[in-house]
């Protein structure tokens, strides 16, 4: 299947349409003679906009682990959780798997991501030479985990929805629900705007 | 002709595997193609089976409770209601497009995609809908959402009577009809297809 080993669409003068992929001559045309997308060889300021969005989601991350995200009303008592009161909660009423699946959703994998993605720029800036074959996996399973992260969240929708009985039983959302969907967003939206690409260009033995 | 590796920008000569195989790139191992048998006529018959089913999944009551006697049912919508009814918009929004609207608008779009494929009629807006559907692909949570129904069921099962409805049955139907359709939507050859017809 190989040409020549090391021959990149970008060296011999094509470029590859984000959407359809149809590769392009760079030097003639901008727009994809499919799609009709504009075409460029990266993602366009791949790094500057999910350094952006890396730096919005840590700021998301500090209230949305230190702000209550449900408080839970029991025959006039009221609790406040945080997402990880929850999981404390969970340990404590012997439901081991369900708070690792939390913990994993909520905690792991949001930090997972912000550091990996952190990582994976600082090796394009820092032109390290690694095994650009495992940091492409390491992206792809960034970009992949990501949307699990919601879980949280549609959980506590679907409590808020089905505990409203007023006092007697009541779950009501709080603020720290909104940085933590922010957090998933700007975070999914980061992994999208990272062009992988960049950690082969600089790899001098690319095997 | 060439192509490139999305991840890695490799230029490779097009693979043709059989359907049921897969095409990796050599260099780093993105699945390049995976093509599948009548991938355009499954995914239009999957695609017309999940627009039929998302019509109970959202309208029929899902998970219901019972505490001191009260019994409240829930739907896919009541989330995203309840929500609102508490300020909270932002999260509400969030919950209702990727659990109602952006399923719904995915089913939509593969359903228009591969019946003009399927009858080979050109259409001006195939391209963008093709498009659409690629990037709001990993927008429509259904998935997550039934993992978020497991957990706010196993908090519930301590404190409250449990009631599974007919909408719930539905969701489960049109998760299996969602996942078949990733399976059996073999981009590669729909946008081969498309590149085809609106060329003519």
């Amino acid at each position: 299947m190989l040409l020549k080993p090391l021959k990149t669409a970008l060296t011999q003068g094509f470029m590859r349409c984000h959407d359809c992929g149809c590769l392009i001559k760079s030097k003639t045309e901008t727009l994809c003679p499919v799609c009709g997308h504009p075409v460029s060889a990266r993602k366009p300021h791949s790094i500057q906009r999910t350094v952006a969005l890396i730096i919005s989601a840590l700021c998301l991350y500090v209230p949305a682990n230190i702000f209550p995200i449900m408080s839970v009303t029991q025959l006039g008592i009221a609790e406040t959780h945080t997402i990880v009161g929850g999981i404390a909660t969970l340990i404590q009423s012997d439901m081991i798997p369900i708070a690792l699946l939390v913990l994993v959703a909520s905690i792991l994998v949001p930090l997972m991501k912000l550091l990996g993605l952190t990582m994976l720029l600082l090796c394009v800036h820092y032109r390290w030479q690694v095994n650009a074959r495992l940091f492409t996996q390491l992206y792809r399973i960034i970009a992949f985990v990501g949307r699990w992260s919601m879980l949280d969240i549609f959980m506590i929708s679907i409590l808020v929805a089905l505990v409203d009985l007023g006092g007697v039983a009541q779950v009501i959302a709080g603020s720290a629900a909104t940085a933590f969907a922010g957090v998933v967003v700007l975070t999914m939206f980061a992994a999208k705007s990272f062009d992988p690409r960049l950690l082969w260009d600089h790899q001098i033995s690319n095997e | 002709m060439y192509e490139a590796c999305p991840e890695c920008d490799l230029l490779l000569n097009p693979a043709a595997p059989e359907p049921g195989d897969k095409a990796h790139c050599p260099r780093c191992g993105y699945l390049l193609q995976r093509p599948r048998k009548q991938s355009i006529e499954r995914t239009l018959a999957l695609s017309l089976a999940g627009l039929i089913l998302i019509v109970p999944a959202n309208l029929l009551p899902m998970v219901g409770i019972k505490i001191f006697g009260n019994s409240h049912d829930g739907t896919l919508w009541s989330g995203v209601s309840a929500l609102l009814k508490e300020d909270m918009w932002a999260v509400a929004l969030l919950v209702l497009f990727s659990s109602v609207l952006l399923p719904l608008v995915n089913l939509g779009l593969a359903f228009l995609i591969s019946f003009h494929l399927f009858i080979q009629k050109a259409n001006n807006h195939l391209v963008r809908w093709m498009r659409w559907l690629q990037h709001l692909n990993e927008w429509a949570m259904l998935e997550v959402y039934a993992l978020g129904i497991i957990v706010a069921c196993v908090k519930l099962a301590g404190m409250a009577e449990l009631r599974f409805g007919l909408g719930l049955y539905a969701f489960v139907a049109l998760l299996i009809v969602n996942a078949l359709l990733t399976i059996e939507l073999d981009i590669y050859l729909f946008w081969q297809r498309i590149g085809q017809l609106t060329k003519r």
